[in-house]
C-alpha cells in the first residue's frame, strides 16, 4: 500500500515538473517562433560596426531609411531658393501631402511613374543592393525594382543634355552618371540628364534636365555607409542646396524583399480608397496613419 | 510641491505637442481627426497591396442597417514593422474597427486601429521612434 501511495506522489510530481517546463517553455517558443529560411525579416538589423570598412567598395545589399529605427538619422534637405521658373513649375504642381490621393498630380501617386533620381534615394530607399562591375558601380533598387548604372572608367559627363542635336543625351529617369573614389572609403558621383517628369522631392520641388547632382557616398565601417546629396540646378534654384544625409546598414543575411508599384493597385486604391475620400488642400494638415516606426 | 511639478509635466509636453506642426505626410486633411469606434465588423476582404493595404467590412449599425466600409492602412513594408502580414486578417474575421471616417461622408476611412478576435491590438502608426526624414516627407 505504502508503494502505491509513494508511486502516486511520484508521479504527480513528475507531472507537476513536466507542465512546469511545458507552461516555462510556450511563452518562450510563442515569443521566437522559427524563422523560415526564405522570408524576409526586416526587423533583423545589423548590430555593431562589423569591423574596419572595406577599401574602395560599396558592394552588398544595405538597408536604408525608413526600412527600421536602427538606421541613424541623417539630415533632411534643405530648403530651396527657387528662381522664377521654379516657382511657376512648382506652382503647377499639386503634392500628396496637401491634395491628397484624390486631388494630388504626383505622378508617382497617380500613375505608379517612376520616382527617377535623386527622389527615388530621398524618399522611398528602403533596401538596395550595390554591385560593383569592372568599368562602372550599379545601384539595384528595392522600391520600383530600378537600376542606376554609375560609370567609373574615367569618362566625363555628357557636354549636350536634352537638346535638338542628335548627339544630345536624352534625359532618363535615372540620368547619366559617373563616378570616381576620392580616397579608399569615399565615391563620389555626379549625374545630369534627369527627366524633367519627375520631382526633386516630394513637394512639388521641380528640377530642369541640365541639374547636376552630387552624392558622397562614405564607407563608414564594414556595416554603415551614409550619403551627402547636393543639387546645383540655376534653371530652378539660385543657389545648390543639400538635399539631405542618409544612412544605410548592412543587411545581416543579404536578402531583401520585392517592393513594386503595381498600376493596376494603385488603380484599385484610387478607386476605393484614395478618390471617393476626396480632397481638402486648404484644409488643416493632419497625419492620422500610414506607419511611423523608423520612417 | 513635488507632485504638483510631476503633475505639470505631462500637461507641459501635452501643450508643445500641440503646438508642434503637422506635417502633411499622406493627405490625411481629408479624413475625420477624431476616430469613431465600430464593433463586430465582418472582414469582406484584406487587399495587402501598394500604396496602402485596404481593409473591407460589413458594419451593422444600430439600427440593423448593414453597411459596407473600406479602411486604409499604410503600405505593406511600413505595416510589417508594426506586426502585420498579408495573412493578417481573412474573409470571415471579426474585428474592431476605430476609422477615421472621410470628410466626404463615404464609407471609406483611414484606419486608426484594429482589434482582433483574440484582443490583439494592431495600429497604423506609432510614434515610438522619430522620423528620419527631418522635416521632409516621410515614406508611406
Amino acid at each position: 500500500m505504502r508503494h502505491i501511495w509513494a508511486r502516486a506522489v511520484v508521479a504527480v510530481a513528475a507531472a507537476v515538473v513536466v507542465s512546469s517546463a511545458a507552461v516555462a517553455q510556450t511563452p518562450q517558443s510563442q515569443a521566437k517562433p522559427a524563422k523560415s529560411p526564405w522570408v524576409y525579416y526586416p526587423l533583423d538589423t545589423i548590430t555593431g560596426d562589423g569591423g574596419p570598412a572595406p577599401k574602395r567598395d560599396l558592394s552588398g545589399t544595405w538597408a536604408g531609411p525608413g526600412s527600421t529605427d536602427a538606421i541613424p538619422r541623417g539630415a533632411a534637405a534643405e530648403k530651396p531658393s527657387l528662381t522664377p521658373l521654379g516657382q511657376q513649375v512648382m506652382g503647377q504642381h499639386k503634392p500628396i501631402g496637401r491634395y491628397g490621393p484624390a486631388g494630388t498630380n504626383d505622378p508617382t501617386a497617380r500613375y505608379c511613374d517612376p520616382l527617377g533620381f535623386p527622389l527615388n534615394f530621398i524618399y522611398q530607399n528602403r533596401a538596395m543592393s550595390v554591385a560593383t562591375m569592372p568599368n562602372r558601380v550599379v545601384f539595384l533598387l528595392q522600391f520600383g525594382g530600378f537600376w542606376r548604372e554609375v560609370w567609373t572608367d574615367g569618362r566625363p559627363l555628357p557636354a549636350k543634355v536634352g537638346g535638338d542635336d542628335r548627339d544630345s543625351l536624352d534625359p532618363t529617369y535615372m540620368g547619366y552618371s559617373v563616378g570616381h573614389w576620392e580616397d579608399d572609403y569615399n565615391f563620389v558621383i555626379d549625374t545630369t540628364g534627369l527627366d524633367e517628369r519627375t520631382w526633386l522631392l516630394r513637394d512639388g520641388t521641380p528640377h530642369s534636365v541640365m541639374a547636376r547632382v552630387q552624392e558622397r557616398w562614405t564607407r563608414v565601417d564594414h556595416n554603415t555607409m551614409k550619403v551627402a546629396m547636393t543639387i546645383d540646378d540655376p534653371k530652378m534654384f539660385t543657389r545648390p542646396f543639400s538635399l539631405g544625409t542618409y544612412y544605410y546598414r548592412w543587411v545581416p543575411n543579404q536578402k531583401i524583399n520585392e517592393w513594386l508599384c503595381v498600376p493596376s493597385e494603385t488603380l484599385k486604391y484610387l478607386q476605393e480608397q484614395g478618390d471617393p475620400a476626396g480632397s481638402y488642400p486648404d484644409a488643416e494638415p493632419q497625419r492620422l496613419g500610414g506607419g511611423g516606426r523608423g520612417r | 510641491m513635488r507632485l504638483r511639478v510631476r503633475a505639470l509635466v505631462p500637461m507641459f509636453a501635452a501643450v508643445l505637442a500641440l503646438g508642434t506642426p503637422l506635417a502633411a505626410h499622406h493627405g490625411d486633411a481629408a479624413y475625420a481627426a477624431t476616430p469613431m469606434e465600430m464593433k463586430g465588423c465582418v472582414v469582406t476582404e484584406f487587399d495587402w497591396m501598394n500604396p496602402h493595404s485596404l481593409i473591407k467590412f460589413d458594419y451593422r449599425t444600430a439600427t440593423g442597417e448593414v453597411q459596407h466600409w473600406t479602411m486604409e492602412i499604410g503600405s505593406p513594408p511600413s505595416m510589417t514593422l508594426l506586426g502585420w502580414s498579408r495573412t493578417t486578417l481573412r474573409a470571415g474575421d471579426v474585428i474592431t474597427a476605430y476609422v477615421y471616417q472621410a470628410r466626404s461622408g463615404v464609407q471609406v476611412g483611414r484606419t486608426n486601429k484594429v482589434i482582433l478576435a483574440d484582443g490583439t491590438v494592431l495600429a497604423d502608426r506609432d510614434d515610438s521612434t522619430p522620423s528620419r526624414y527631418g522635416t521632409t516627407e516621410a515614406p508611406k
